[in-house]
C-alpha cells in the first residue's frame, strides 16, 4: 500500500505525515527512494525532517542489485514514497500519535499540584 | 589507470584538496579509515564526522569534504557478499572526478555506469574503518549530524516544531524536552495570530458550554479536549491552581 496520490489526502498528510511515519516505528516497511532505489527494513526512529532510520534494511538500489544493510539513514529529501504496512490503521496511527503529543502538552503538570480530572486511559 | 603522484596512488583523483581537519564540532573521528569512491580506494585516512560538513583527510594531508544536504543516504553495511569489508556507505547527490573505471567490487556483468546519470548525479563513498567495531558511532554520528541540516527546500509550512526532534516515546516516559511544557505567559506568545485567535474561539466555546458539562469554565476535562479537538496544536491556558478548589466537580 502507497501513499495516496490524491491531492486531498496528501494536502492533509503533508501535515500530519511525520507523525503517521512516526507510528509505524518498530515496523517493518519499505521506502522507495527518489534515485528508485528502495529499501525494506525496521523502522527505528523517524524525525520531524521525515528522515527516516531503518534497521536490518534489505536494499535494492537503482540497478537492481540487492544488498542487506545492518542500519540506513535516508534523508527525507530523498524519500518519494514510504509503503505503510496493510495491517495498519492510518487514521488511527496518526490518531493515536496526535493524542500522545497533545496528552503531553495539555497534561504537561500532570505529576504537579491536584489533578483535576481523573486520568483515563489515553492511549 | 593510477598514476603514482606524491599522493600515493590519489593524484589522480583532482577534487582532492589539502585542508585543515574541522576543529570545532567535531562528533566523531575516525582513524585509519580508508575511503573509496566508486570501488576504487583513495587510501587510508582519518573520517571526521563534524556537524558542519564529513570530512576525511589521507595520512598525507588530502582529502575532501561532503556537505550534509548533498548526502542522500547513509549506512552500515556488514554483508560481505555486497562488498568484502563492513563499512559505512554514503550516497551523495553530487559528481566527483573519478578516473574511468571498469571493475567494481559490486557490478556483477552489468552496466557500470548509469544511463541516467544525467538526471541526478550520484556518487557511492563507502568508509571502512580497520575497527570495524567503530561502525554504530560513525552511523550515529552521522545521522546526529544530518539532522541538524534539514533540507532548506522544504516546503511544508508546518514548521513550527522549534527544530528539535519531537520523541514521543521519549515524552511518554517523562524524558522529554521541558520547554514542550508552556507556561500560561509562554504559550501565548508563542501563538501565532491565528493562533491566538483559534484560542479565543476555544475559549469562547469552553465558557458557552458550562451548563451542559461537569467542567467549569476554564477546566478541561478529556471530554471537552476531545470534543473541541480539532487537530489545532494551541496551547490553552492551564488552570490556575486552587481556583476551583471549592467547586463540586463529579469526578
Amino acid at each position: 500500500m502507497e501513499v495516496s496520490h490524491s491531492l486531498k489526502e496528501r494536502t492533509i498528510a503533508e501535515n500530519s505525515l511525520v507523525i503517521l511515519l512516526q507510528g509505524l516505528r518498530g515496523r517493518v516497511t519499505t521506502v522507495d527512494l527518489r534515485d528508485e532505489s528502495t529499501a525494506t527494513g525496521r523502522v527505528t526512529n523517524v524525525d520531524a525532517f521525515m528522515n527516516v532510520r531503518l534497521s536490518e534494511v534489505n536494499f535494492t538500489d537503482r540497478q537492481g542489485t540487492v544488498s542487506r544493510l545492518e542500519e540506513l539513514f535516508v534523508t527525507g529529501r530523498n524519500i518519494r514514497y514510504v509503503h505503510i504496512p496493510d495491517e495498519v490503521d492510518i487514521r488511527a496511527t496518526i490518531e493515536q500519535q496526535l493524542q500522545a503529543i497533545h496528552r503531553v502538552r495539555y497534561f504537561g503538570g500532570r505529576d504537579k499540584g491536584r489533578r483535576e480530572f481523573p486520568c483515563t486511559k489515553h492511549k | 589507470m593510477v598514476e603514482e603522484g606524491g599522493g600515493g596512488g590519489v593524484g589522480a583523483m583532482s577534487f582532492l584538496k589539502r585542508f585543515p581537519p574541522p576543529a570545532e564540532g567535531v562528533r566523531h573521528q575516525q582513524p585509519d579509515t580508508e575511503a573509496v569512491l566508486a570501488g576504487r580506494t583513495l587510501g587510508s585516512g582519518t573520517l571526521y564526522i563534524a556537524e558542519s560538513r564529513l570530512s576525511w583527510l589521507e595520512n598525507s594531508g588530502v582529502g575532501f569534504s561532503l556537505d550534509y544536504p548533498t548526502i542522500s543516504l547513509h549506512a552500515v553495511s556488514r554483508d560481505l557478499t555486497a562488498y568484502p569489508c563492513e563499512h559505512l556507505y554514503v550516497m551523495v547527490n553530487a559528481k566527483f572526478e573519478e578516473e574511468e573505471t571498469k571493475e567494481a567490487p559490486v557490478a556483477e556483468g552489468e552496466e557500470e555506469e548509469d544511463s541516467d546519470d544525467d538526471a541526478e548525479p550520484i556518487a557511492e563513498f563507502r568508509f571502512v574503518p580497520s575497527d570495524k567495531s567503530a561502525l554504530e558511532a560513525m552511523f550515529s554520528a552521522m545521522c546526529e549530524c544530518q539532522a541538524l541540516h534539514p533540507d532548506p527546500d522544504d516546503e511544508d509550512s508546518d514548521n513550527d516544531y522549534e527544530g528539535d526532534e519531537y520523541d514521543v516515546e521519549a515524552h511518554e516516559l517523562g524524558q522529554g524536552d521541558i520547554p514542550t511544557f508552556y507556561t500560561y505567559e509562554e504559550g501565548l506568545s508563542h501563538l501565532t495570530a491565528e493562533g491566538q485567535a483559534t484560542l479565543e474561539r476555544l475559549e469562547g466555546m469552553l465558557a458557552q458550554s458550562v451548563s451542559s458539562q461537569y467542567n467549569m469554565a476554564g477546566v478541561r476535562t478529556e471530554d471537552s479536549i476531545r470534543e473541541y479537538e480539532d487537530g489545532m496544536e494551541v496551547d490553552i491556558a492551564p488552570v490556575v491552581a486552587g481556583q476551583f478548589e471549592d467547586a463540586e466537580v463529579d469526578h
